[in-house]
């Protein structure tokens, strides 16, 4: 159990950059996901804290002691990998006494017994100490290695994508698994992943990687409501979320949207009166595709376009409609049946909008986003 | 344009030691008395586990394979014998196998120019091609150039650009990234409605399956599963395993013993004081202490508070996903998800009422995997 502080790590791999100035604190027992795409410096953030890999700047501080010269077997951290690495020839018992059997860590049968039947029990795997893993289930298997990482009650817990090389049932089984274990870790753990139902599943709090920087930190409700910018608004939600551009119009004393050839979107009170004092008139809104409806009547006020693509993808329909050459992604009920370039028209539930700076597309404001910032405090950290 | 029929295929690799007596094993053969029709015009998936007989399937329409036994037509000719030139199919792989040093342009070209075809012809062909895959701005440009999904553009483009009667697919998204993908497959799509030409795709993606196809063939170890519309094997799927492979989430498999007598049935389940009543439809096909395996999508399974009744169950997981919310609870050994739009809040450990969409409900034999069907809708 153990704060984590990275105060400015860059590391670099030749004229590379991976960590460019990262700072951040994972409090004591969170667990904090490091989420991203592909070479955004999520696992070099990781080997750092396990001291693997060593910055070229910046402290690491573990429990409040600077560990940048420790080596990574002193740092007391545990790491499980994606294919669990348990050794095929012993039992489920002696897989997970092995850390306490090390030199390092030599503890007496006894007490290692103990603790395996408590760690055991916590996984729900204590009636099957005697088989090897190759006659586990994956699920098994991974509270096993899991368990392991356990016993020796380590200052972190590092996790590397460890559901990454499972099919995509597999994986959303395995996830409900971890979370379900969980709240029996009671150590600070940091879970690295690309995928953002993981990260918004297990995640206390999320800090969003690119290009070697963290863009946002915060929890799942913060990065789905209230993203920092487009990118991060792009990473959360399927489909991905609707982006065009607006322009704001004052008509009677109130401000609507103009966009996408429709005039008079309303905008709500709230964001009303803090775009009054905004001198920007150009916006870029950012629409989920559970807050488009659709009809293939004409209804007046709903914006006119034509269907590009029907996908049918079992318990609902993604269909992309192109509205004046934009395409508008939205969530259809699953017997929805379309043909394509059929006509369609759309109405925008705009009190769920978020509003992005047309320039550097960060973010600007959404109507009542106090509510998801709350929640979060509410919920603990 | 042509309609396609397969006919009682078999393709075994090894023919094995020649004989009257050797038996047939159902595994020797990599596809198994496969018959399905593909109409003129129609986008068919073939879907299914690796090792399936998938690929095999369309390298014999392809005729990159010789056919063991059966009968394949391309309209009323029958094909087994005709040579893969002659069949005017259009095929793209995986891999692009595009010719580096050649533009697209020329790779598009190249099969009409060995042909002799004249070049206001081609040039024709592949002006109305290009633009179907949005490959008419990379005309000039050579394919190390080019990114994987450009690269596999040109490669469907130029197996459609003489206009086959029939084009074959194999797992051509399965090398690209996700929004790629999306954006292919969307074109895809587009592309097969504009020219209707009568399309296969292999690929072990059901969800790509499901949003090209009009028609899915699903396959394991070589037999055919079922075949159906996307609606149709997600709602009514002949046996276990296309109700387990169709669907994200997957559906919840649970085995289940069935108590109770006369009108009144339950399903019970081992580890778990949990009592779900049965569907009243079961009744007439089920019997007290029968083992069945029940099939219920995560969308299918209600979940409201209250601690009253025989459904009550503790929250083992809460998700908040964003798009929607997941909550599971333990049975027996295994987790049973649940899916749901509206925005809820649950916490471990909570007592909530389970109960499921009884219409929704799948029972299975959990020996044969088949589906146990209630008498009143079927037969």
């Amino acid at each position: 159990m153990a704060k984590i502080e990275l105060d400015g790590v860059t590391k670099r791999y030749g004229k590379n950059t991976a960590l460019d100035n990262v700072s951040l604190t994972v409090e004591d027992n969170e667990f904090l996901v490091l989420f991203g795409p592909a070479g955004a410096g999520k696992t070099t953030l990781l080997k750092t804290i396990a001291g693997v890999e060593f910055p070229q700047k910046g402290l690491v501080k573990i429990g409040g002691e600077i560990v940048n010269h420790v080596e990574p077997m002193h740092r007391n951290v545990s790491m499980v990998f994606e294919n669990y690495a348990l050794y095929p020839h012993m039992s489920v018992y002696d897989n997970i006494a092995s850390p306490m059997r090390s030199k390092l860590y030599k503890k007496d049968e006894a007490y290692i017994r103990e603790t395996v039947e408590r760690v055991t029990k916590m996984m729900k795997i204590d009636h099957l100490w005697e088989r090897k893993p190759s006659q586990l289930s994956n699920g098994q298997r991974q509270r096993v290695a899991i368990g392991r990482c356990l016993v020796r009650e380590p200052n972190v817990f590092l996790m590397d994508e460890p559901l990454a090389h499972l099919d995509a049932k597999l994986r959303h089984f395995m996830r409900s698994e971890l979370k379900e274990m969980q709240s029996s870790f009671n150590t600070t753990t940091i879970y690295v992943t690309h995928d953002y139902m993981e990260a918004m599943s297990l995640a206390d709090r999320i800090a969003v990687l690119n290009h070697g920087k963290i863009e946002q930190l915060g929890t799942s409700q913060e990065m789905y409501y209230t993203p920092c910018n487009e990118f991060v608004a792009t990473l959360f939600g399927e489909p991905e979320i609707n982006l065009f551009p607006a322009e704001v119009v004052a008509e009677n004393g109130r401000l609507y949207l103009s966009a996408l050839g429709q005039e008079g979107l309303p905008l709500e009170e709230d964001v009303c009166q803090a775009l009054v004092h905004r001198e920007d008139r150009s916006y870029d809104v950012g629409i989920r595709g559970n807050d488009v409806r659709f009809s293939f009547e004409h209804r007046p006020g709903w914006m006119a376009g034509t269907v590009y693509a029907n996908e049918p993808i079992g318990n609902k329909v993604i269909m992309t409609v192109d509205v004046e050459g934009t395409h508008i992604r939205l969530v259809a009920p699953n017997d929805t049946r379309a043909g394509l370039d059929q006509p369609v028209y759309l109405s925008l539930n705009m009190k769920n909008a978020i509003l992005f700076d047309s320039v550097d597309k960060s973010y600007v404001i959404r109507s009542d986003a106090q509510r998801f910032t709350q929640t979060a405090a509410a919920a603990g950290r | 344009m042509a309609q396609l029929v397969l006919s009682n295929v078999y393709k075994r690799y090894d023919d094995g030691p020649k004989g009257l007596f050797r038996k047939r094993k159902v595994h020797d053969y990599a596809v198994n008395n496969l018959s399905f029709t593909c109409e003129d015009g129609e986008f068919i998936g073939i879907l299914g586990p690796s090792g399936c007989g998938k690929s095999t399937t369309l390298r014999m329409i392809a005729g990159l394979e010789e056919i063991t036994e059966g009968d394949m037509y391309i309209g009323d000719i029958r094909i087994n014998e005709l040579p893969p030139k002659d069949r005017n199919i259009g095929l793209a792989f995986e891999d692009y196998a595009l010719y580096p040093p050649l533009s697209v342009y020329e790779n598009l070209a190249f099969n009409m120019r060995a042909k002799k075809i004249p070049e206001d012809k081609i040039q024709e062909a592949v002006s109305y091609v290009a633009p179907l895959l949005k490959v008419d701005d990379l005309l000039d440009m050579k394919p190390p150039a080019l990114s994987g999904g450009q690269k596999q553009r040109v490669n469907i483009a130029r197996a459609i650009v003489r206009r086959p009667g029939l084009l074959l697919l194999d797992e051509p998204l399965s090398h690209l990234d996700g929004k790629m993908r999306q954006t292919l497959r969307q074109e895809i799509k587009r592309m097969h409605h504009e020219i209707k030409c009568t399309t296969i795709i292999v690929t072990h993606d059901q969800m790509e399956a499901m949003s090209l196809a009009d028609r899915i063939v699903i396959m394991k170890d070589g037999v055919l599963q079922q075949m159906g519309t996307p609606l149709e094997v997600y709602d009514d799927p002949a046996n276990e395993f296309v109700a387990g492979f169709i669907g994200e989430p997957p559906m919840n498999l649970l085995p289940a013993t069935i108590v109770g007598a006369g009108d009144g049935f339950e399903f019970a389940f081992e580890g778990s004081p949990l009592r779900v009543a049965v569907p009243e439809k079961y009744n007439p096909v089920v019997e007290n202490n029968m083992q069945v395996t029940l099939g219920v999508r995560p969308v299918d399974v209600l979940i409201q508070p209250g601690t009253e009744g025989s459904g009550a169950v503790p929250v083992a997981v809460y998700e908040n996903l964003g798009d929607e919310r997941r909550i599971s609870v333990r049975i027996g050994d295994t987790l049973l998800n649940t899916t749901t739009a509206e925005d809820v809040s649950y916490h471990h450990g909570q007592i909530v009422r389970l109960s499921f969409h009884a219409e929704r409900t799948h029972l299975f034999d959990p020996k044969t995997g088949n589906r146990i069907r209630s008498n009143v809708e079927w037969r």
